[in-house]
């Protein structure tokens, strides 16, 4: 008789090790990946890149950030994707040839940066454009601002889900176009403000255009709010995120509605009133916490008040020129041209060269609907500007960004991005 | 002509004559010069002294200048050695008094640095960097002084006036050297330098 040995239970298989070796064999992997543990609990932190390419930045700007599980630690935005050098094309360009340049940085309000240029380059030459002119920029330039603010509103709330409000948002900023395409032929770059005036007088349907578009879009703001300002889901995502302080805001040279949204009554059109500011009657809307919500009541407020100035610029429109007499700048008229030999010496000079300011250094800033957008020009008295350094309110205010985003989920992130209305062409220029 | 005439810039007052007041009477012999101009005083200061000017600036009570406006640079390569090359322009705003100011730092092509105020504001940390990026201009004790606007390789600083961007001027019987192919080209013909 033979004793078998006993029965040794079978092997039992481990799945997941087969896999494994057989994932090996696969890769041809000998060894190495062994060492690596798959788990760790640690309180190491995540880098994550958004963007550029992603919807909610708004153009081209990237953020590497540091998460904590959902929260962020740390922020770093990376600019310069738009970058064009428009101050080294001004400094080859004669004066009217930067304009156009001018439209194209911040180029969802490019009146103001025409205007911004001008009025500095004005400055540098002791010209002051007739009160018409004045007028009709503070009329186009609130216009701009609302279509501004409408397209900022619009894309902001489909950043958070809401895509109600964009639709209603460009179907009124449609009509804010169609009034550029009337005065100037040109929809969005229009380069309708000019050193010394305008590129030309309004048509007579402006009037019209404008003043039903006054008595509408009071009810249609009151629409907008109607849809997000009280709606439950949009104060749950805004209401007390991203706040800054006041000093904060200061110290990171954020102006505009940031800077309002904390509480300080800031705005360049009361503090240092160009083109006849001082004129009109308007007030400053300000609120107290400085997060997403108060800046996102704090720009609608504001489109309330640029009806108010558009509405008593139309009712006070004084009449006669647009643009200066001025000779250093302004072409000679056609029946001069005529018959004098020196006017159409001067009309060749000023047309193939351009006009010539004096030796100096000035410095011009505009309220524009992201803040204090400046221009610092040096002149060597040349036709063409010896430097032109833009003071772009999106590059400051953008760079509080990190600060405002510390400690909030990445959810979130996206929210204040929207709320601090970037345009990168104005970040990067 | 209907509606209120509009006030002349005259009647203003001039824009940064508080600072200039406020240095020259806390920190004595320090302004190398001011000048006012376009009504706006400008107030040029030794380098070594910045950081002093800038906190006197921003803490005194009759200044609160405390919003950081731009840094730049201006490029003028042809007064050395008379005068330093580079032209740093600082401006700084106070709400408080509703003015800005002025201040110009010189620095020399051999040593175009200067402190970095960025202890003294936050925001001087991205405006310093645009200005080292497009200008070469050092801010020594910056923590990350690095180019923003520009890909981090790229070499040269595109605002300097010696920085060749432009395009090729068009070709006449006096520069006939201008319409031969690029590569057949003298050496010397790589562009307009300003």
């Amino acid at each position: 008789m033979t004793v078998l040995p006993p029965l040794e239970p079978p092997p039992q298989k481990d799945l997941a090790s087969e896999q494994y070796e057989r994932g090996r064999e696969m890769l041809g992997v000998e060894s190495g990946l062994d060492s690596v543990d798959l788990v760790q609990l640690d309180d190491s932190t995540m880098e994550l890149n958004m963007g550029p390419q992603h919807p909610s930045t708004h153009g081209v700007l990237r953020l590497v950030l540091e998460l904590d599980g959902e929260v962020v630690k740390k922020c770093k935005p990376d600019v310069g994707f738009l970058h064009t050098g428009f101050e080294k094309d001004f400094e080859r360009h004669n004066y009217q040839q930067c304009i156009p340049y001018t439209d194209r940085m911040d180029y969802l309000s490019p009146l103001f940066n025409n205007l911004g240029f001008s009025l500095a380059v004005e400055k540098l030459l002791g010209i002051e454009v007739p009160l018409r002119a004045q007028y009709i920029r503070v009329l186009m330039c609130e216009l701009t601002r609302i279509a501004s603010h409408l397209l900022w509103y619009g894309t902001s709330a489909l950043d958070l889900g809401a895509t109600s409000p964009f639709i209603y948002a460009w179907r009124d900023r449609e009509k804010l176009l169609d009034i550029n395409e009337l005065v100037s032929g040109v929809r969005m770059h229009t380069s309708f403000i000019r050193v010394g005036g305008l590129l030309a007088d309004v048509p007579d349907e402006f009037y019209n255009m404008v003043n039903e578009f006054v008595l509408t879009f009071p009810r249609l703001i009151d629409q907008h709010e109607m849809l997000i300002t009280k709606n439950p889901i949009w104060r749950e995502r805004t209401v007390g995120l991203g706040p800054i302080t006041v000093d904060d805001a200061m110290n990171y040279g954020a102006t505009g509605p940031i800077l309002r949204a904390c509480g300080i009554p800031y705005d360049l059109r009361k503090a240092h009133p160009y083109s006849s500011y001082d004129h009109f009657d308007f007030d400053i809307p300000i609120a107290r916490n400085g997060d997403v919500y108060d800046r996102y009541l704090v720009r609608m407020q504001e489109m309330r008040e640029s009806v108010k100035i558009v509405k008593q610029a139309l009712d006070n429109m004084p009449d006669g020129p647009v643009n200066t007499t001025d000779r250093r700048v302004a072409l000679p008229p056609r029946n001069e041209i005529n018959t004098s030999m020196e006017s159409l010496i001067h009309h060749f000079k000023l047309v193939t060269e351009g006009m010539r300011p004096p030796i100096g250094q000035v410095y011009q800033a505009v309220e524009s609907p992201r803040g204090e957008l400046g221009f610092y020009i040096v002149s060597d008295g040349s036709n063409r500007p010896y430097r032109c350094k833009v003071r772009a309110p999106s590059f400051s205010n953008l760079s509080s960004l990190p600060h405002m985003v510390k400690g909030e989920l990445i959810a979130d992130v996206v929210a204040v991005i929207g709320s601090i209305d970037i345009i990168l062409g104005d970040v990067d220029r | 002509m209907t509606g209120p005439v509009a006030p002349s810039a005259a009647t203003r007052p001039v824009s940064g004559s508080r600072a200039a007041d406020l240095i020259a009477r806390e920190l004595p012999g320090l302004i190398l010069r001011r000048a006012v101009a376009y009504g706006e005083e400008t107030v040029w200061i030794p380098r070594e002294r910045l950081v002093e000017v800038c906190r006197l600036l921003r803490d005194h009570r009759d200044g609160r200048y405390t919003v950081p406006q731009f840094v730049t640079a201006v490029d003028w390569p042809d007064r050395e050695p008379e005068e330093p090359r580079f032209d740093i322009v600082y401006q700084l705003r106070s709400l408080e008094f509703n003015d800005w100011c002025r201040l110009i730092v010189q620095v020399t092509e051999d040593d175009p640095s200067v402190p970095t105020l960025e202890r003294v504001f936050a925001g001087m940390d991205w405006l310093e960097r645009e200005t080292y990026d497009l200008l070469g201009i050092i801010f020594t004790g910056h923590h990350d002084l690095k180019r923003i606007l520009m890909p981090a390789d790229w070499e040269g600083h595109p605002l300097r006036k010696d920085y060749v961007s432009f395009g090729e001027p068009v070709a006449f019987t006096h520069n006939l050297d201008w319409a031969l192919p690029a590569l057949e080209r003298p050496p010397e013909l790589t562009g307009e330098s300003r």
